[in-house]
């Protein structure tokens, strides 16, 4: 079972998630390039410049770690590259899950992705004044964490840290991507978590991704925001399991 | 001691704050507000609170940097601080902020707490600091264009010059032969002349294009090139001196030598060295005293230096006496066609890891003094 994460943060994202799956399944989390503890040194600007890029990656991971029947869970635009690597090879993957997915996050005509590209540019507006850290040598003090001792202060920001002209790149070929066209050619079984309350992936598009993917099935999950699995992670996981259930996996 | 409610004096600090303060559930409504904040956004506390998220009151990129970043991060660290978002009031005015976040659990509740902070200078400043790295950006790029237009001509004027001196070599070889075949039949007093005047032109022609080749080599090629090897520079200077008699009939040369032993240089382009330097004192130097020619070898130095007595140079042309195309003011006309000799000399000392001065008044006359290493090993001890 291989983890993508989305744009933003990186693996440790779906760490109330995993624990459901690791007594079953193998599992795989990984940092996308770039991202994380990625070793920035791969990141290659030409061949980030598309999701196809992520795709081959992890088309690699595949292929080196993968043993039995393997599952793909991504979150956000981790599930289109997930969907990327099954259209490119067909089989790859025996069952997608996608977690609060979009294939375009641009208003088209008749398709509402709920954003333009105005918005676009005013994301890379806040990220130009945000970096997380990024640029110290110390993550800023924490404020305290009373309830997660566990928590090393020394990972302040760390989960969201990347480098400033990484993180922008990957902003617009995330934000900017139209992925509509590849998606009848997903003929995995496609597990679609939407939430009810999502202003990134909105009702509309999970629904518009039921009607257009050949083999989806479409759970809501009562949520507000982008991240389930780190909000509702006990819905997300019983969604998952009755899906890959009913797939027999 | 804990209170759920502050007391009055405290509930009046929180209102009078100089930071906006707010509490908003997990989600993001707004379920207190203090009255800093309320100014700030344009709105009634009543329309705020339970009405609307801290989110509503982002840009729609500020939503989607909330929803990808501060919204993990509060989940997974509990706090989050210095986030950067602007704030759009209720008469669509924007106020860049600073917000530093604290989730809790008060009763089972998820609360966050939230510290406003205006960064109307912070932004401004990081705004130049972003224009002018992308200005700096635009000169760094132009600057390696134009570079890389640079070295393409330098490259061009170098192979043109090496072919152009090239070709020109064929017919004053074919000038010096035919004048020499000439010379060699009946000539009247005239015609002799006439030769003589044909031969110093075509050798000086032929000088002239080794002092081309050479610069070019130097100034846009990979450095002058010599090969050193032991020489008795006494010796090499002292033939150097006799083939430059013959070249000026008429003026006094004076050859000494100083100090005794070898030294490894390269002795083709001492001569030439040596040769410009004399040139130069034959022109400007008085026609009645001698030029005197000077080889000194030291421990580790050698130096060859020549003198001549006459106007000294002033100050300001000796600042740019070495630069190519620089040349004397009180230059008689004809004597040379491009300043080249001086830019050549220093670059034989520098490829002999040495150096050139001049010292130039009334009383004393002038000396060009070429010192350099006497082992091509040797390092020079400047000063």
């Amino acid at each position: 079972m291989f983890f993508a994460h989305g744009f933003g943060c990186d693996q440790n994202m779906f760490r109330l998630l995993t624990p459901q799956f690791e007594s079953r399944y193998k599992v795989v989390l990984f940092d996308l390039v770039g991202a994380g503890l990625s070793d920035l040194q791969a990141y290659d600007p030409a061949k980030y410049n598309t999701l196809q890029g992520y795709a081959d990656d992890v088309l690699e991971l595949v292929e080196q770690y993968a043993s039995g029947p393997a599952i793909f869970i991504g979150h956000s635009v981790g599930a289109m590259i997930g969907m990327l690597a099954s259209v490119k090879k067909p089989g790859v993957f025996a069952a997608h899950i996608m977690v609060g997915p979009s294939p375009c996050y641009i208003n088209d005509g008749d398709y509402i992705g709920g954003f333009s590209r105005a918005d676009i540019e005013s994301l890379l507006d806040t990220m130009q004044g945000n970096y997380l850290g990024w640029s110290s040598n110390m993550a800023p003090a924490i404020m305290g964490a009373p309830d997660q001792p566990e928590l090393d202060t020394e990972l302040t920001n760390s989960f969201c840290r990347t480098d400033p002209e990484i993180a922008k790149q990957f902003a617009r070929v995330t934000f900017l991507s139209d992925n509509r066209a590849e998606l009848p050619w997903l003929t995995a079984p496609t597990l679609i978590l939407q939430c009810t309350d999502d202003i990134i992936a909105p009702m509309t598009v999970g629904e518009y991704l039921h009607r257009t993917l050949p083999h989806s099935t479409l759970a809501v999950i009562e949520n507000v925001g982008h991240c389930p699995h780190l909000s509702a992670p006990s819905l997300c996981s019983s969604a998952i399991n009755e899906f890959l259930v009913q797939e027999a996996l | 001691m804990h209170q759920d409610a502050p007391s009055s004096d405290a509930a009046a600090f929180l209102d009078d704050a100089p930071c906006g303060l707010l509490q908003t559930d997990a989600q993001g409504i707004v379920q207190w507000a203090n009255q800093l904040f309320c100014t700030w956004v344009g709105y009634a506390y009543a329309d705020i609170v339970g009405r609307r998220k801290i989110q509503d009151f982002f840009t729609t990129g500020g939503r989607i940097f909330h929803q990808t970043h501060w919204v993990p991060l509060m989940q997974m660290q509990n706090s989050v601080s210095e986030v950067k978002f602007d704030i759009i009031s209720a008469d669509g005015k924007s106020i860049p902020t600073i917000i530093n976040g604290i989730r809790s659990q008060r009763s089972g509740v998820i609360v966050h707490n939230l510290a406003l902070f205006i960064a109307r200078d912070r932004d401004r400043y990081e705004r130049e600091l972003v224009k002018a790295s992308e200005r700096l950006k635009a000169v760094a790029a132009r600057s390696a264009e134009l570079e890389v237009i640079a070295s393409d001509r330098a490259l061009f004027a170098e192979q043109m010059m090496g072919v152009v001196s090239h070709d020109l070599r064929n017919p004053l070889a074919t000038i010096d032969l035919s004048a020499m075949v000439v010379a060699a039949g009946d000539l009247g007093a005239h015609q002799q002349a006439a030769l003589a005047r044909i031969t110093r032109a075509t050798s000086r022609a032929v000088r002239l294009i080794h002092d081309l080749l050479d610069f070019t080599q130097a100034r846009l090629g990979k450095g002058m090139g010599i090969a050193r090897a032991d020489v008795d520079l006494h010796a090499i200077m002292s033939d150097s001196v006799d083939e430059l008699r013959s070249a000026f009939p008429g003026r006094e040369l004076l050859h000494r030598a100083e100090g005794a032993g070898r030294c490894e240089a390269d002795a083709d382009r001492l001569m030439q060295l040596t040769g410009n330097l004399v040139t130069n004192a034959i022109t400007y130097g008085r026609a009645d005293s001698p030029v005197i020619i000077t080889s000194r070898i030291a421990e580790d130095e050698c130096t060859i230096s020549v003198h001549n007595v006459g106007q000294p140079i002033d100050a300001a042309s000796i600042a740019v006496l070495f630069e190519p195309m620089a040349r004397g003011a009180a230059m008689p006309d004809g004597t040379r066609s491009i300043g080249l000799g001086l830019y050549i000399v220093r670059e034989i000392a520098k490829a002999h890891h040495g150096i050139v001065t001049v010292t130039s008044n009334a009383d004393e006359g002038t000396t060009f003094a070429a010192t350099f290493t006497r082992r091509a090993s040797g390092t020079m001890h400047i000063g």
